[in-house]
């Protein structure tokens, strides 16, 4: 295989350009999978039923703490990817351990809230509202704990075999991901969240 | 260490937390619903754009053509499928 060393190891073979490639358009396919879900929830937003409406049922403090946690998630991946730039493996390592546990952390508050919502008496089947919001908010989430699992095993392919043009390679395509998240993230804080106590 | 902490990216990460801090404004002051959701929209596309080119290295490679074209063409559809069901379902025009 011809490698460029002239180049990021990430890119320094044409397989690995076009797996990138690839995963970018990947995401264009995510994108339109959350815009019908988006589109789902800004329709039947109103229609709730004898069940709550989201200014009752949405909390500021956990969503904050949330969007803190994923924002700097998708921060300290960033780290990690300059880290492996630098050919630095531990520290390499060290960010996608940080960013893995803010990831979990971010899950552990998910959870909270979803067993909130269904106490406070906004389920699944509660009304077009809720079922619009938790499938929204569960597809992320869905993805986050994919991430999560995904990130682990990239984790130990980096410590048995190092900083190689294949696990350099995987490394970006899953802060691809990660930082593809932290956006939908963004949209679902501000047109869920924030949109919804305004 | 200092070289573990690259500026653009440090910034980056600056730069988006006070988007957010701007965002919550909708939130704790008394903003009309149309100047709400403007913000709204400026803050959250910024920061999309921010992650996209400072986090996710977009422009960095030959690719850079294909790659902004794939993601404008799901913006594309993404944006018309949502304000086109909006225009029909809720805002009946």
């Amino acid at each position: 295989m011809k490698v460029d060393n002239s180049l990021p190891l990430e890119y320094s073979t044409e397989e690995n350009n076009l797996k990138i490639l690839g995963f970018w358009i990947f995401i264009g396919a995510e994108i339109m999978l959350f815009a019908t879900l988006f589109t789902a929830y800004f329709t039947l937003e109103n229609r709730i039923g004898n069940g709550p409406s989201g200014a009752e049922i949405f909390e500021i403090t956990p969503v904050l703490i949330e969007t803190i946690l994923l924002l700097t998630s998708s921060f300290t991946i960033g780290l990690g990817i300059h880290a492996m730039r630098l050919n630095k493996k531990k520290a390499t390592m060290g960010f996608f351990i940080i960013t893995l546990i803010l990831g979990a952390a971010f899950l552990g508050v998910e959870i909270y809230e979803f067993t909130h919502y269904v106490h406070v008496g906004a389920g699944l089947q509660t009304s077009a509202f809720t079922a619009a919001l938790l499938t929204t908010l569960g597809t992320h989430g869905l993805h986050v704990t994919l991430g999560l699992f995904w990130g682990l095993f990239i984790l130990i392919q980096i410590k048995k075999r190092g900083l190689t043009p294949e696990t350099a390679n995987k490394s970006f395509i899953f802060s691809l991901y990660w930082h593809f998240l932290d956006i939908i993230w963004i949209f679902i804080f501000s047109f869920i969240y924030l949109k919804g106590m305004m | 260490m200092k070289e573990l902490f690259p500026v653009k990216q440090v910034m980056g990460f600056a730069f988006s937390i006070v988007l957010t801090a701007v965002a919550l404004l909708v939130y704790f002051t008394d903003m009309s619903y149309t100047m709400g959701m403007t913000v709204l929209l400026i803050t959250a596309f910024v920061q999309a754009g921010l992650q996209v080119v400072v986090f996710m290295h977009a422009g960095e490679t030959k690719d850079k053509g294909s790659i902004y074209i794939n993601i404008y063409y799901a913006l594309i559809i993404a944006l018309f499928t949502i304000f086109g069901t909006l225009l029909v379902l809720v805002w009946d025009m």
